[in-house]
């Protein structure tokens, strides 16, 4: 279906003085400065996978999709997608793959959804039948009656991100790249669309690779992540898996108005949680423990013996902090498989 | 005061970071000058004057009122993409007048385009192209006074064509519109003593010609004496209607922003 | 072939639903490039009010060259006009990544994405023109010659959009080639008038470099004995078709460091 083959991506940039004299300049004499910005990576993703591909920002994940789409051409290694080489055959692929890039739109602005859908049945030559099916079926899931009508540009971002949504799958394409498909969306509209791409890949067995920040988004749609740094893979493999690993620093914090001394830590507790830095004001403290070895119930009560608490939240674990654990984890480890065996 | 010379000052700087704008503009210049000079040179092949103009006064009239429609516009396009884009209710917010920030920013872009602009091309066109300065003192000072009575009243026109985008959708369309009217109408193109007489007389009641023809005809001597001051004193008339015009059509604009929002 | 004659008449059926959806500003946008052009023969017309003729050429001649540019400029304005919008509008926002992914060609979507309005303006007065210029020109005038000058507007308005597609490519390479474009296009200016009135050096530049000439003056000049340039003349469908090939070349060369770069 997809295989990466020591994929690489480096980046030549130009070095070069501002203006058009620059730019002229830069035309017949050019210095350059390499970036790196994918160092050889390798997966293969069997047909109606839902992976997960994350990572913090310039991690490398856009740069990836955009080879796996063919709209960059790699550095070294080899990418295959439905057997197709997406840069060198890159209207072909494009056939068979869908996508919805973050906040850039897919739909034509100035028409109504109806006809943006029209244009892309005759682009990807959709036979009626089959358009006329996927429609209806799409604007009962999505809820696009009452915008079917509406040009593109006065749609709110949640409205326009179900209409890019339906845009993508409208071609029913093999595989699908979701780049943050729910950034900035209200919880209703994220739930809906979590759910119809969940259904879409139920259907069609499309093939979902999807880049988010939002660790709902990967717990509820997909079955397997990659998690990328740097350019390199840090993590392949299943979500629980990884939660276990990972995912066991708990973060509490308390709101302790009455503080007026230093923080100290209660004594059971010692050794087993760390205070973090304080963000706002004086009055709040976090703690970070390891949910393996004490439970929230603990630290909560012990914290409570010692101090009048006001209120108190605990955090989730975040994607973020799990990558920046298995970054951290790196860092001192060294390889990849040592990060994995010492954990 | 100090605020908007401020403003101005930050145009100028923002100006000299687009110098492939600078760039484009001085070559179209060039290319321009070259179009009139072999234009008029062909023209005047075999005579040697149309109507008591002879081809250097002719040729002078072209270029400086060529020059001089470079300051003609205004902030009418930055006014039109503020009104569109909803930005203006928040500028209104800001601690001053919009009006004069507006104007300020219109005043540093064109001290920037008298100096990078403007002046270079004076020069080429004094030394290539033979263009001779105005003949005495006195010309020489009611042209400067003219030309800056002629642009600003460009501005204010300029200003009252951007307000227009509360209403139309194609801003574009409106700029064109507006840009054809003022080339024809003011002169830029042709002396307007050389129009037909019924177009003549009507051009002569429209303000366009106090934009340009009446300061470049001080400029290359095809008006002097009493004449000059006379125009002059109809190019006053005409700022301080425009003024007017502004201040009151700006009323209404604002009064739509705060009761409709925009 | 087929398949972008008929996908382009599906953009083009929304751009026209859109245009009818703000009559006001079509008119608006027809209207002002009219009177542009109006502007301009204007100001030919008060000239020749003073004087016979030009260099040997009298007005009607020079409204007929004038009236070629005009219309062969209408038709890169009504249907390439979006190549302006290159660098500022596709290439920087990323808005070409998405063009990308799709199955069909790039430019022909870019292209197909605007159908310019204000481009009718521009193609209405152009036909004014011819229309008042060829009947004063004491031609005769038959199918072929019909024929003949319905290639040489649609030559010149290859070359219009030729021009304008080299340059905008440079936006691969620079953050915005539109002031170069626009610069270039301003060329164009000379070409309203018999190339005769100009230096050696111009001549050659606007024949053989940039050849701006062909967009009006030879084809002009072939319906014009006197002018010397018939034989030339015929050569501006050929210039027309090197100079697309040689465009979209640079734009394929382009399109290919974009996919290296990523911009």
């Amino acid at each position: 279906m997809i295989t990466v083959e020591n994929l690489q991506k480096e980046y030549k940039l130009v070095k070069r003085d501002p203006g058009l004299k620059g730019a002229v300049k830069s035309l017949f004499h050019r210095q350059y400065e390499t970036k790196k910005a994918v160092k050889g990576v390798d997966f293969t993703i069997g047909q109606g996978e839902t992976v997960g591909y994350i990572g913090a920002n310039g991690a490398g994940k856009s740069t990836t999709i955009k080879m796996l789409t063919g709209i960059l051409t790699p550095s070294a290694g080899k990418v295959t997608v439905n057997g197709l080489v997406p840069y060198e055959n890159r209207q072909e692929n494009a056939l068979s793959i869908g996508a919805v890039f973050g906040q850039r739109t897919q739909l034509f602005w100035d028409i109504p959804v109806r006809e943006s859908f029209n244009l892309l049945k005759h682009i990807y030559e959709i036979p009626d039948q089959e358009f006329a099916e996927t429609v209806s079926m799409f604007t009962e899931v999505l809820n696009l009656e009452p915008l079917l009508g509406v040009p593109v540009r006065q749609l709110s971002l949640g409205q326009k991100m179900r209409c890019e949504l339906a845009a993508a799958f409208l071609h029913r394409p093999k595989v699908v790249y979701l780049d943050e498909p729910t950034i900035g969306l209200d919880i209703a509209v994220k739930v809906r669309i979590r759910k119809f791409i969940k259904e879409m890949n139920k259907i069609w067995g499309t093939t979902v690779l999807l880049t988010t920040h939002d660790m709902q988004d990967i717990e509820e749609i997909c079955d397997r992540i990659i998690i990328i740094d740097e350019g390199r893979i840090l993590y392949d493999g299943g979500l629980e898996e990884i939660k276990v690993q990972f995912g066991q620093k708990r973060v509490i914090h308390f709101d302790l108005p009455e503080l007026d001394s230093p923080f100290i830590l209660p004594a059971p507790l010692l050794g087993m949680a760390e205070v973090l830095p304080a963000s706002e004001g004086e009055t709040k403290v976090s703690l970070s423990f390891d949910h393996e070895r004490v439970k929230s119930s603990f630290v909560i009560s012990e914290m409570m013996n010692r101090y009048d608490i006001q209120d108190l939240t605990i955090a989730d674990p975040k994607i973020e902090s799990i990558v920046e654990e298995l970054y951290n984890r790196r860092e001192q480890g060294g390889t990849y498989e040592q990060v994995l065996a010492n954990s | 005061m100090n605020k908007y010379w401020q403003i101005a000052k930050v145009r100028m700087q923002e100006d000299t970071a687009y110098s492939a704008w600078y760039w484009a503009g001085t070559v179209s210049s060039i290319l321009r000058l070259l179009v009139i000079y072999y234009f008029w040179q062909a023209v005047y092949s075999n005579r040697s004057a149309i109507q008591d103009i002879d081809l250097e006064t002719m040729i002078t009239y072209i270029v400086v009122a060529m020059l001089l429609q470079g300051f003609v516009g205004g902030v009418g396009q930055d006014l039109a993409e503020n009104i569109k884009n909803g930005n203006v209710a928040i500028e209104l917010m800001r601690p001053y007048d919009l009006i004069y920030k507006m104007f300020a920013v219109d005043l540093g872009s064109k001290l920037m385009h008298l100096i990078r602009g403007t002046i270079p091309m004076m020069l080429v066109a004094f030394f290539f192209m033979d263009i001779p300065f105005p003949g005495s003192v006195e010309a020489w000072l009611l042209f400067i006074i003219s030309a800056g009575l002629g642009l600003w009243i460009g501005t204010f026109f300029d200003f009252l064509v951007g307000v227009l985008a509360f209403w139309t959708v194609n801003i574009w369309g409106v700029r064109v519109l507006k840009e054809s009217l003022v080339t024809f109408f003011s002169g830029a193109l042709i002396p307007i003593s050389l129009f037909p007489d019924w177009l003549r007389v009507i051009t002569e009641f429209l303000p366009f010609q106090a934009m340009v023809y009446l300061p470049v005809s001080i400029y290359s001597g095809m008006i002097s004496g009493t004449e000059a001051y006379l125009a002059v004193g109809l190019q006053l008339f005409w700022l301080i209607s425009f003024y007017v015009l502004v201040r009151v059509i700006w009323a209404q604009a604002v009064k739509q922003i705060t009761i409709f929002g925009g | 072939m087929r398949r972008y004659a008929k996908l382009y008449w599906e953009f083009a059926k929304n751009q026209m639903k859109v245009m009818m959806e703000y009559r006001i500003d079509f008119i608006i946008g027809v209207l002002s490039v009219m009177l542009e052009q109006f502007a301009s023969i204007f100001f030919i017309k008060v000239v020749f009010n003073h004087i016979e003729q030009i260099n040997g050429w009298s007005f009607y001649e020079i409204l007929f060259i004038y009236g070629i540019a005009a219309t062969g400029r209408s038709i890169h304005h009504i249907f390439f006009d979006n190549l302006w919008t290159l660098g500022w509008q596709y290439i920087r926002p990323g808005q070409l990544d998405r063009l990308l992914i799709r199955p069909i060609n790039p430019l022909f979507h870019i292209v197909a994405d605007r159908l310019h309005q204000d481009g009718f303006g521009q193609l209405i007065i152009g036909l004014i023109i011819l229309g008042t210029a060829i009947p004063q020109l004491d031609l005769a005038w038959g199918a072929v010659e019909i024929a003949l000058l319905v290639v040489m507007i649609i030559s010149s308005g290859m070359i219009f959009v030729a021009v304008n597609l080299f340059f905008a490519t440079f936006s691969f390479w620079m953050i915005d080639s539109l002031p170069v474009v626009w610069a270039v296009f301003n060329l164009s200016d000379f070409a309203r008038y018999p190339l005769t009135i100009y230096h050696k050096g111009i001549r050659t530049f606007l024949t053989w470099i940039i050849p701006y000439g062909f967009t009006a003056f030879y084809p002009a000049a072939y319906f014009i004995d006197k002018s010397g340039f018939r034989e030339l003349a015929l050569w501006t469908p050929a210039v027309a078709l090197v100079c697309c090939v040689i465009a979209y070349s640079f734009w394929n060369r382009g399109l290919r460091s974009f996919a290296s770069t990523g911009s």
